[in-house]
Formats: structure tokens, C-alpha cells, sequence
């Protein structure tokens, strides 16, 4: 396919969301600041988390054009470089965490994050690159060798997905993650064609996962037990993002007049973000921001119904589940819909690896957007039977 | 996918018109709930000065004091109770053995009202488990000195009785209100339109008319006389008859108001000058005699047939003094001296026109001169709690009308307080210029006296020729009787006896009756400079106005008139 311009409707939709995002760490940044130094008694400047945050943002529009230059057919080379990068920068990091070393950054006895001096990095969202181009390669190869049913396909399917999610969950304790790398090797599973009943196993076992991980962990199950009960971190951590998200009524307070950013709500500046920004612009605004998301993810959706490729296309299948993963599962658990888990918003929450991460993958699914055809793709798919197409269609749909 | 997308999105959406349009007033409620910092600012309360001389001075003041409170589950006892228990002393209010029993109770009070400097030196100590919170307190540097007067101000910070409870409210002052939105570490912040902040108004400082020398030496003289005369309840009010106002209002015994609780019932915090209204017997033939001579009925020379006894309505009205000389014509003057039941009734009839009944314009007559000239029976208006009193109407609906009145010239069948009948004998002496009683004098502001304006007369009681006519009455009745020697050459001092009964269970008490004495002085040839008004008595005692209260007078009147520093008229 000749490449022609990118999805101007993605870039634009990027960039709006990261303004936006700026516009509330600007906002909530100086009592962030207050209620640290207050705290813990450190001297953070009242301006620090914007401009750090600004930093991001540069950092990942660059990213952004780096990801949308770099040809896709160059990046794809190191799919499985960055998938074992990934899984092996876990397994350090669980190492580490084992002997207490300070380059292990815990929180809460949840060991996620690499100590690196000034900043610290998520082994996790190289992970969630690394599968989605990984399993796109890993898909788009077996299914034209026609092996996807096969064995060829599966062991190495079965040993990233349990590794990825086996790091992130158990090591890591961190489910949040997890229900996004699951939710990027589902969607990508269930648009590579592979027969339903497989499919549907492979959700079981993720599902009995899920479930055999929240009871072994006395922790998630206490989360699970006492989600909207009154007495617990949890419990406050919600009802206090509902009060933000409440208070916000139909056009918000108004910048820089949220007070839930004061210390009411935990994590106000990253995962809370959404509840803030519920505060301060109101219905209207939270209408628009979940508006601009469903629209870039429609984008994404669309982008990969009109790739004729089918890794690309599998590629921009794993990122769009990749970002909603994030929106709905962050959304959700800040409207008090879902438990609490603990995960970004996408370019919104102040962060920066995951800020960075999101910006890479979005880059790369701006540069495939350029590599779309004018039809549907499963109009053009000649190469496999008719069954098969409306299968394709119903899935994408 | 797109669909799932979609739904999700939708959901969501859903969801947030929910919580934020339907269900926007309990999220905001929730909010408010834990962001606002609503603060009271206490306001101070007022202090209460007294005169001294011409300079305010503080009897009633706020103090600081600190309850010192133990954790028994962080506090380690030994060094506890070694190091603690030297500073609190006798201000221990809780055995160490009861504090540390149960060491799950958090909190144990353990002393009450620490001054400062311990206070100071317990929190250089440190000790964990150990705080101190602070409260304000009512001092009384002059400890028990007009404590019926002055009241007290209970555990909840409301005065109570005296002038801490009628003048609550301007003790009180406001209270401030600090009402703003806090941050998660109760620091206010400036968001928001609904901050309030309200500085506290302190309460004021009241200065009483009250010269502090004069109430703590007549409180002294009550004591003693109290001792002598064997009567335990004395009580006293001097005034100014000039402008009304009250220098020493004293009640023995008095109680101590810094301990207020240690009192056998709460009838020991009744001010009886201004709250315990009874009948004021014979002093009250002073204004019968006053408003019959106002009235141009009466004068001191004119006579009267003395029967000794006479019955109206069949009841009859008799003499205490039953002398054969008292018997048959006799002058008014007479009648007061010897304060004749039956001079006072033939006053009466002749301010109806008559000379053996006791008419109805008689009785309105009286009426308008007690009532609504003297202001006996009902408030005077004096800033404390009061008393009315009682009298009966001229045409009330009641037999024995007639009686009644008789009675009323010699003051029985009604109730008038001992303010009422001071301030009444200050305008019979004073030319007839009625002055409502006061007892504040000012306030204090930034530590400078403001003083109230001058007071005016309210109303003319008697004609300025009835006043002097009064005052020679007075004064002759006083020097037919005075028992402690004569009054000094070139003083003015009049004064009436009364010896009242009692009304006990709704009938006249055969066995006690309250002594009074009112009387005026100053120097010869010029308007009286003070009125004392004294009141005797006991439960279960009979107690006379010649034998009892006016020896109380005696010395009450010699004192005041050193203090006053009233100069005698000088022989030409």
C-alpha cells in the first residue's frame, strides 16, 4: 500500500488530550505541591509538577514524531527484542525486589517500578509495547504460514502471555496492568482469526486467573470485599472521587478551585486525575474529555478495519486495547463502576514512563494510519473463505 | 469491538450524569462536610470593676487556667506521677491509682484549674501521654466581696445571678465565626464563596456604681452587727439620692463565688435587696404621709383622735405604742414618731376628703403616689434581676378594699423590695425627683473609663415644699428615737423604723418578723447625701426596726459619713 497522510483525527485528538491534561496539572500542581511538603516536609516548588509535566509532554510529542518516522518494517525487527527486553527487565526487577535493593522502587510492598536516580521506569509498559508488536508479528507470520491453529503458534502465545501477566500480576501486584496486558493479548487473539472456541478458552483461563489471583491475595480480596463499604483506603479513595466528581455538577468549579486536590483524594495528579478534572469542569467537561477518548479510540478502530496488512492492523488492534483498557478501567473504578486497581489515564495522568509508552504506541499507530486503504478490510480479504470474512466483520463491528 | 467501545463509553457517560447532575447535592454535601473548617472565636468575657474613689478597679476578672489530661496508655507512670505530681499539688482532682486502673481509657483528667506558670513548667517536661488544654476562669481578687451582687458564671461559661446573669449578655460579647474551606490538613484555604470569618466582639466591661471600699467596709459592719445583734441575715443598700446611684448593696452572709457550689441551696445566691420582695411595714408610712402632705391634706401640727384601735371591714387596726399619753388628740408628727397604724389610716381617709371613711378617690390617691410615683411594687429598672413587689388595685374585686389600704400606709398588704423603698426615700428626700436606681456607672474601653451620662429624673414624686416638709419629719423622729447617742452637731439624719410580719404559708407568721430601717443624711442645712436602707432577720426569730435594725443603721450611717467625707455645717 503507497503511504498517503497519517489520521490527522488521531494526532490532533493526542495532542487536545495532552493539552488538557497539562491544563490540570497546571491547575492542581501547587496544592499537590502543599500537601507533599506539608507531608513529608519536602521543599517541592510550587510550579515543579507543571513543569515536569511539560517536560512529558515535549518528551512525548517527540516520541510521538520518533515513532511516526521510524518505518514500521525497521521497528518491527525489534518486536522480539522488546518483548524479551521487557520480560527480562521484570525478572531483575522481581530480583530485586527480593534482596531489598534500593534500585526496586516499592510502594505499598508492590515492587513496579526501577529506581534510576532522578527518574524511575515501569518494566511494565515495555512489556505492553513489546506484546502488541510482539504478538502482531508472532499472529500475522502464523497465520500466513496457516500454523495458527498449531502448536507453533500457541507455546510461544501461551509462555508471553503467562510471563507477562505472571510478572505483573503476582511479582508486580499490580491487577490494574494486568487487565490491560490481558485486555491487549485478548482483543489480538480475538481479531486474529483463530476459532472461537479457542478464544473462548483462552478468556476462561484468563478469567479463572483473574479470579484464582484475587483469592490467593488476601489483599485484592479485601479490595473486592469491602469496595464501596465505608472502611477502608479503598472505600475512601472512591468516595472521594465521586465527592470531587460530584461536586463538579454541570460546569465544574472551575480551575483551580478544586479542593478534593487538597489532600481529600488520593493520587489527585495521576491515577485521581479523571475525579479532579470531574471537579473542575464539571459534566461538560468530563462529556468532552471521555468524548475526545472515544473518538481517538473509534479512530484507532477504524484505522485497523481499513488495514490491509494484517499485522499493522493487529498492531493497532493491541494499542487501541491498550488505551481503553486504561480509560475504562481508570473511569470505571473513579465512578466507583469497578473496584479500585490503580492505573493511569492515558496522556491525562501526570507520570512519566506511561506517559511516554502510550506516546509510542499511538505514534506508531499514527504512522500505520498512513498505510490505510480506501475499503473496509474485510471487504478485501479475497485469500480466505466467505465464512471467515463475516467472522472478521461481526468481530470488528 | 466498536460496539463494546460504544457500550462502555455510554455507561460511563451514564454514569457521570448521575453522580454529577442527579446526584450533584450529596457529592457537594459530602464535600462540604469534611472541607469546611468551622472555627468559634471565643469572645472575651467582660470584666467587673468597681469604684475606687474615681479609679475603676477590676473585682471580677479571666484568668487562664489549664486541665491537665493524661493518656494512662502512652504516659509511663513512675516518671508520671514523680514529675507531674509536684506541680499539680492540691489542683489533683484523680488518685494515680484510679488514673492508671484501666490503661485502655485514652483520657483521665487529672487536675483542674493549673495556673500558668505550672502549666509552663509541665509542658517543658514533655512527658508522652500527657497534654494540657486551657480554659478561661473567673477570678475574684476580693474573694467573697459582693458576691450576691456580683453572681458568678457557671461550668458552661453562662453568669448567673447578680450582675453575671442579668448583664449576661453584655458579658457575654459575640462570639466569632470562622467558617472556610480547609485542605486535608485543616489549613484554609481562599477557595471558595462561602468563607466566612467573623471576628469575636468581647464581651464589655462593666463598671458598677459600687465603691469598692465603701461595699467591703459595710459588708464588714453587717458581719459584726450580725454578731452582736444575733440575727443571721443582714442585708444593706446605700445610695446617692442625687442620681440614684447604688454605692453598696451588701448581703450577709455572702457566699464564695470562686467556689459557687459550696452552698447549702441555691436561696444563698439571692440578692434579697433587689429579689426578695416583703412588706416594708412602717418605713412605708413615710410616703403615706408624704403624699398626704403633697396632697395639702396633711401637716406635721395638724391632729388626729388617737383610739388606739379602730376596725375596718372588721378587721381591726392596731398601735404597737399603747401609751395612755399617745391616746386621744395628737399631732401627725406624733403619729410618726410613734409610728401610729392609726395616724396613717387618718391620712388616708383625708386624702378622700373624709374623716371617717376610707373612700375610693382615697384609695386611688394612695395608689397614684405609691404605685406610679414612689415605684413601689413593680420593677424599678435597676440593671439587675428583679422583683415587683405587689400592691392591690384601688378597684380590685375584693372584699376589704378599705383594709387594705389602712394597711398600705403602714406597709402591710403589699411587697416592695428594699430598691424599691430606697429609691423611693430618695426622691421623698431629695425635693421629690425621682431617680431610677442604677448600679452601672460605666464601662471600660481599652482600659479608660466611660462613664454613663448623667442620669435625669424620671418623674416628680412630691413637691419640693413636701420634701422639706418630709425631712423635717425625719429628722424629728430620728432624734425622738435615736438610741446610740446623738448625731453629731452639723449633720442632717433622718430615718423611719419598721418592723414587718412575715407571710408564711399564705398567713401572717406569728413568730418572725424582718426589722428595716431606712434613713437619710448629710450635712445640715443641704439635701441628704446618702440614703441607707437596712433590712434584719431570721427565720423563726422576731426581730424589731428599733431594736434591731436601727443600731445597724447607726453604725452603717457613722461610717458612710467619714467615708463620704461629709464636712458638718460650721456654727456662723
Amino acid at each position: 500500500m503507497r503511504r498517503h497522510k497519517s489520521d490527522r483525527t488521531i494526532a490532533a485528538l493526542t495532542f487536545v488530550l495532552l493539552c488538557i491534561g497539562l491544563i490540570v496539572i497546571y491547575a492542581i500542581g501547587p496544592m499537590r505541591a502543599n500537601v507533599m511538603n506539608s507531608v513529608y516536609g519536602s521543599n517541592v516548588g510550587e510550579n515543579d509538577f507543571f513543569i515536569q509535566q511539560l517536560r512529558n509532554v515535549i518528551l512525548s510529542l517527540v516520541v510521538i514524531v520518533l515513532a511516526f518516522k521510524i518505518p514500521y518494517q525497521y521497528m518491527r525487527k525489534y518486536a522480539k527484542f522488546v518483548m524479551f527486553g521487557g520480560l527480562i527487565l521484570c525478572g531483575i526487577l522481581f530480583g530485586l525486589s527480593l534482596i531489598n535493593s534500593p534500585l526496586a522502587k516499592c510502594e505499598l510492598g508492590a515492587c513496579r517500578w526501577f529506581n534510576l536516580g532522578g527518574f524511575s521506569l515501569q518494566p511494565a509498559e515495555i512489556l505492553k509495547l513489546g506484546l502488541v508488536l510482539y504478538l502482531a508479528q508472532l499472529i500475522a507470520e502464523r497465520k500466513a504460514e496457516g500454523k495458527l491453529g498449531s502448536s507453533d503458534f500457541w507455546i510461544p502465545f501461551a509462555i508471553v502471555s503467562i510471563l507477562s501477566l505472571g510478572f505483573v500480576v503476582v511479582a508486580q501486584k499490580d491487577l490494574g496492568t494486568g487487565i490491560a496486558i490481558a485486555a491487549i493479548i485478548l482483543s489480538m487473539l480475538f481479531m486474529s482469526g483463530v476459532k472461537m472456541r479457542y478464544f473462548i478458552g483462552v478468556l476462561a483461563i484468563c478469567l479463572a486467573g483473574g479470579v484464582a489471583s484475587i483469592v490467593v491475595s488476601p489483599h485484592r480480596m479485601e479490595r473486592l470485599m469491602t469496595f464501596h463499604s465505608e472502611d477502608s483506603s479503598d472505600a475512601y479513595h472512591i468516595e472521594n472521587a465521586m465527592i470531587a466528581i460530584g461536586t463538579g455538577g454541570f460546569w465544574g468549579v472551575g480551575m483551580g478551585n478544586s479542593v478534593q486536590a487538597t489532600g481529600y483524594l488520593p493520587e489527585s495528579i495521576n491515577d485521581s486525575v479523571f475525579a479532579i478534572m470531574g471537579e473542575t469542569f464539571g459534566f461538560v467537561g468530563l462529556v468532552v474529555v471521555i468524548g475526545c477518548f472515544t473518538a481517538l479510540l473509534m479512530r484507532l478502530l477504524r484505522t485497523a478495519n481499513y488495514l490491509e496488512n494484517d499485522e499493522e492492523s493487529l498492531v493497532v488492534i493491541g494499542v487501541f486495547a491498550w488505551a481503553t483498557a486504561h480509560v475504562v478501567v481508570n473511569v470505571a473504578s473513579m465512578t466507583g463502576l469497578l473496584p479500585l486497581t490503580g492505573i493511569t489515564l492515558p496522556l491525562l495522568s501526570y507520570g512519566g514512563t506511561s506517559m511516554l509508552f502510550t506516546a509510542a504506541a499511538l505514534g506508531i499507530a499514527l504512522q500505520l494510519s498512513c498505510y490505510t486503504s480506501r475499503e473496509p478490510r474485510q471487504e478485501k480479504v479475497v485469500s480466505t473463505s466467505q465464512p471467515k470474512v463475516r467472522t472478521m466483520r461481526r468481530r470488528l463491528e | 469491538m466498536r460496539l463494546g467501545l460504544l457500550a462502555a463509553m455510554s455507561i460511563i457517560v451514564v454514569r457521570l450524569f448521575f453522580i454529577q447532575i442527579i446526584q450533584h447535592d450529596k457529592w457537594a454535601e459530602k464535600a462540604a462536610a469534611q472541607q469546611t473548617l468551622q472555627n468559634v472565636l471565643p469572645a472575651k468575657r467582660g470584666e467587673i470593676y468597681m469604684m475606687d474613689g474615681n479609679e475603676p478597679v477590676a473585682v471580677v476578672m479571666n484568668a487562664t487556667v489549664y486541665t491537665v489530661i493524661v493518656d494512662p496508655m502512652l504516659a509511663n507512670r513512675e516518671s508520671v506521677e514523680e514529675k507531674l505530681g509536684s506541680l499539680i499539688k492540691d489542683k489533683q482532682i484523680a488518685k494515680w491509682d484510679d488514673v492508671f486502673a484501666n490503661r485502655t481509657r485514652r483520657y483521665y483528667i487529672v487536675a483542674k484549674n493549673v495556673e500558668r506558670k505550672a502549666a509552663e513548667q509541665i509542658a517543658d517536661l514533655d512527658l508522652t501521654g500527657v497534654w494540657l488544654q486551657s480554659n478561661t476562669k473567673r477570678v475574684y481578687p476580693e474573694g467573697e466581696l459582693a458576691s450576691n451582687l456580683l453572681g458568678f458564671v457557671n461550668a458552661e461559661g453562662i453568669g448567673q445571678y447578680g450582675i453575671e446573669g442579668a448583664l449576661n449578655d453584655e458579658l457575654t460579647g459575640e462570639d466569632g465565626l470562622l467558617k472556610t474551606i480547609k485542605d486535608i490538613n485543616n489549613v484554609a484555604l481562599s477557595i471558595g464563596d462561602d468563607n466566612v470569618k467573623i471576628a469575636a466582639k468581647d464581651g464589655e466591661n462593666v463598671v458598677l456604681t459600687i465603691d469598692r471600699t465603701m461595699q467591703h467596709n459595710i459588708e464588714k459592719i453587717l458581719e459584726k452587727k450580725s454578731q452582736e445583734i444575733g440575727f443571721k441575715n443582714l442585708e444593706a443598700i446605700v445610695m446617692d439620692p442625687n442620681n440614684g446611684e447604688v454605692l453598696a448593696m451588701a448581703n450577709y452572709p455572702g457566699y464564695d463565688p470562686a467556689n459557687f457550689g459550696n452552698v447549702e441551696s441555691a436561696a444563698a445566691y439571692i440578692n434579697h435587696v433587689v429579689e426578695d420582695p416583703f412588706e416594708p411595714a412602717s418605713v412605708c408610712k413615710t410616703f403615706a404621709f408624704a403624699a398626704a402632705t403633697d396632697l395639702g391634706v396633711m401637716t406635721p401640727d395638724k391632729t388626729f383622735t388617737n383610739f388606739g384601735e379602730i376596725t375596718i371591714d372588721g378587721w381591726p387596726i392596731r398601735n404597737a405604742e399603747q401609751g395612755a399619753n399617745l391616746l386621744g388628740t395628737q399631732t401627725m408628727q406624733t403619729a410618726f414618731n410613734y409610728s401610729l397604724n392609726t395616724g396613717s389610716t387618718q391620712a388616708l381617709r383625708w386624702m378622700g376628703g373624709s374623716e371617717t371613711e376610707i373612700t375610693q378617690t382615697a384609695r386611688e390617691k394612695l395608689y397614684e403616689y405609691y404605685f406610679n410615683r414612689f415605684g413601689l411594687g413593680h420593677y424599678t429598672g435597676i440593671e439587675l434581676y428583679e422583683s415587683p413587689g405587689y400592691l392591690v388595685e384601688p378597684n380590685a374585686d375584693m372584699y376589704g378594699l378599705a383594709s387594705t389600704y389602712a394597711n398600705m400606709t403602714f406597709g402591710q398588704n403589699m411587697q416592695a423590695t428594699m430598691v424599691q423603698v430606697a429609691a423611693a426615700i430618695s426622691s421623698v428626700v431629695n425635693g421629690g425627683k425621682y431617680y431610677i436606681p442604677t448600679i452601672v456607672a460605666g464601662k471600660m474601653v481599652n482600659g479608660e473609663f466611660i462613664a454613663n451620662e448623667e442620669r435625669e429624673p424620671v418623674r416628680q414624686t412630691i413637691s419640693a415644699q413636701t420634701s422639706a416638709s418630709m425631712r423635717e419629719m425625719l429628722y424629728n423622729t430620728r432624734k425622738m428615737w435615736r438610741s446610740n447617742g446623738t448625731d453629731p452637731v452639723g449633720y442632717y439624719v433622718g430615718g423611719k423604723t419598721g418592723t414587718a410580719q412575715v407571710i408564711k404559708d399564705g398567713a401572717y407568721s406569728m413568730d418572725e418578723t424582718q426589722a428595716t430601717y431606712v434613713g437619710v443624711g448629710g450635712k445640715e442645712g443641704e439635701l441628704p447625701s446618702y440614703v441607707i436602707m437596712v433590712r434584719v432577720w431570721e427565720e423563726g426569730k422576731l426581730a424589731g426596726g428599733q431594736e434591731h435594725a436601727l443600731p445597724v443603721f447607726n453604725d452603717l450611717k457613722n461610717y458612710v459619713q467619714n467615708y463620704l467625707r461629709i464636712q458638718p455645717k460650721t456654727a456662723e
